[in-house]
């Protein structure tokens, strides 16, 4: 095992998805929300197909732009059919990803032949690959990987986006009808968040692949629902528990020379339940201590 | 039995609201007081949230208006507070009580400026009002029943409205907060606001209200309390004339209904 610059640009990759994601991801689980990132996955597929379909091309740009689009006109649906038709978010969740894809699927093998694509091409990405795609200036000097400026980027634009609607985010997740009533719109702030989602995922996606994705959305964020008390200080809990998870993991990657996105989802895993379950202990302990002094 | 009054604090006309096809609340026409208690009753299912949510523009009416001081409710919403019902939010929200209390503010300070001392200040007096500012800092979760509607209250508060729309107030609290939340409605009438609230149980009406809006999808009526609490209109509103209200009910979703226009 021996660690190089290599992987402190992954590293600092897998913490760059991290952060916007479990930001993110803490809106999210406290509006039911947390499954979008799966539905994002799929229902970029249609988007990547057009994209490759005009251009001739696997270029990162256009491919990025159609990914995005067509997860967002997912989420838009699915905001949709759950304000309009009323239903669950998890079912309008369902119906608007599997819609999605199935055009998707429809379109790649009508026409999938001439483009040359499976939904591997961005679902999958490969955080191992990151260091082989670099930027450099006129003269050769490095800029180290393409992807850590492009997640940096998204990581600031997220930051400033929740910082900014910070009151507007919250309120609407905690009493919508209430902010409603003092007539101040919520679908804006609805929309932009998904919007945001969205643009996260395709990014990150590229990166990390999907799984590493949902897990940052999800896992984070539940891990600190346990202990937090507060929003904010939820969400700096969820940092921290992603960083963690990213640290240990890439760690036990190089260790056993495993897949990294594999082991750095097992570890929030993990951390979830040893949170879980240690959490439940020091209860149980200080409940023990309440008795004995009542004996006393 | 509906008695109208001039300088209305709210007005409705022809007022309907449908579900999918069968209506929630079908032709409302009332007027109500300024500065008084006004308790807003009827069976489950008459219509009494959708009502509030349609003065407060949450829900479209499908025919006819609301004014609230004899305004659309757009151009005086810094006057109006609504306390939702107690069960429309998770309570397990990361949030404690003083953060609930502030939400009321954003109504002056919209989502963007900073809360001033003043506004932190307003936040203190209205916890202190329903005497939860020793609990403050609570989680919410942790709150009994009774201690979350006062959190409510204390948010609608710090909104220094003169109009408070309730969705059932009294619903599930204990002894202690019911005394303390009908002790704070008679405060605010002493100052001249109007309180609009959703209420079910009959027996403690009498002592809560000046004047009763009786609902059961049309209005039974509306009048002061010692005119509208007669058996005969209690069980028009609760009792036996309920099959036949749901039989139009079920009679308008088949057929449609020609509805009045303005």
């Amino acid at each position: 095992m021996s660690m190089g610059i290599d992987d402190i640009w992954i590293f600092a990759c897998a913490c760059l998805v991290a952060i916007p994601c479990t930001i993110l991801g803490c809106f999210l689980v406290l509006r039911n929300m947390s499954m979008i990132g799966d539905a994002i996955g799929h229902a970029v597929l249609p988007g990547i197909f057009c994209a490759y379909y005009f251009y001739h091309s696997k270029a990162t740009f256009p491919v990025l732009i159609g990914a995005s689009l067509s997860g967002l006109a997912a989420t838009f649906l699915i905001q949709w059919i759950h304000k309009k038709v009323k239903l669950q978010s998890d079912a309008s969740i369902g119906i608007s990803y599997t819609l999605f894809f199935a055009i998707g699927v429809i379109l790649v093998s009508a026409f999938g032949a001439q483009a040359d694509i499976d939904q591997d091409c961005i679902l999958h990405g490969e955080i191992a690959q990151i260091p082989l795609d670099t930027l450099s200036l006129n003269d050769g000097f490095s800029l180290g990987p393409r992807q850590f400026w492009m997640l940096l980027g998204n990581t600031l634009l997220v930051v400033a986006f929740c910082l900014l609607g910070y009151r507007a985010l919250w309120s609407t997740s905690f009493d919508e009808h209430f902010i409603k009533s003092i007539g101040i719109g919520v679908l804006f702030w609805q929309f932009s968040l998904m919007g945001m989602v969205s643009l996260t995922s395709v990014v990150s996606f590229e990166s990390v692949g999907a799984i590493l994705v949902i897990v940052f959305l999800v896992g984070p964020a539940s891990t600190a629902y346990l202990i937090a008390k507060q929003l904010n200080k939820m969400i700096w809990w969820s940092i921290l528990f992603a960083i963690h998870a990213c640290f240990w993991g890439y760690l036990a990657a190089i260790l056993f020379d495993g897949s990294i996105a594999g082991s750095i989802a097992t570890t929030m895993g993990i951390q979830f339940f040893v949170v879980f379950f240690f959490l439940k202990w020091a209860q149980n302990s200080s409940n023990k201590s309440l008795d004995l002094q009542d004996y006393e | 039995m509906i008695e109208n009054v001039k300088d209305p604090s709210l007005e409705a006309h022809n007022l309907t609201v449908f579900y999918q096809k069968r209506p929630a609340i079908w032709n409302l026409d009332f007027t109500l007081p300024k500065g008084k208690i006004i308790g807003i009753m009827g069976p489950n299912g008459s219509g009494k949230s959708t009502l509030l949510k349609s003065i407060m523009g949450i829900l479209k009416p499908n025919d006819g208006w609301v004014k609230v001081f004899q305004r659309k409710i757009d151009d005086v919403r810094f006057k109006v507070s609504y306390v939702p019902q107690r069960q429309s939010i998770d309570w397990d929200f990361p949030t404690n009580v003083f953060e609930v209390a502030k939400m009321g503010r954003i109504s002056s300070k919209g989502l963007f400026k900073r809360f001033t001392k003043t506004d932190l200040e307003i936040v203190k007096e209205s916890l202190h009002r329903v005497n939860m500012y020793d609990m403050r800092n609570r989680q919410i979760s942790e709150l009994s029943g009774g201690q979350q509607q006062r959190t409510f209250l204390a948010r609608a508060l710090s909104q220094e409205a003169d109009l408070f729309i309730m969705d059932e107030p009294f619903a599930g609290v204990d002894a202690a907060s019911e005394k303390a939340i009908i002790g704070l409605l008679n405060e605010l009438k002493s100052k001249g606001k109007t309180l609009l609230v959703v209420h079910h149980d009959l027996h403690s009406a009498k002592n809560y209200f000046d004047w009763l809006v009786l609902l059961n999808t049309r209005l039974v009526g509306s009048g002061p309390l010692e005119k509208l609490y007669t058996d005969e209109l209690l069980s028009e509103t609760y009792g036996g004339t309920l099959t036949s209200l749901s039989k139009i009910a079920t009679k308008i979703e088949k057929q449609g209904l020609p509805i009045r226009h303005k």
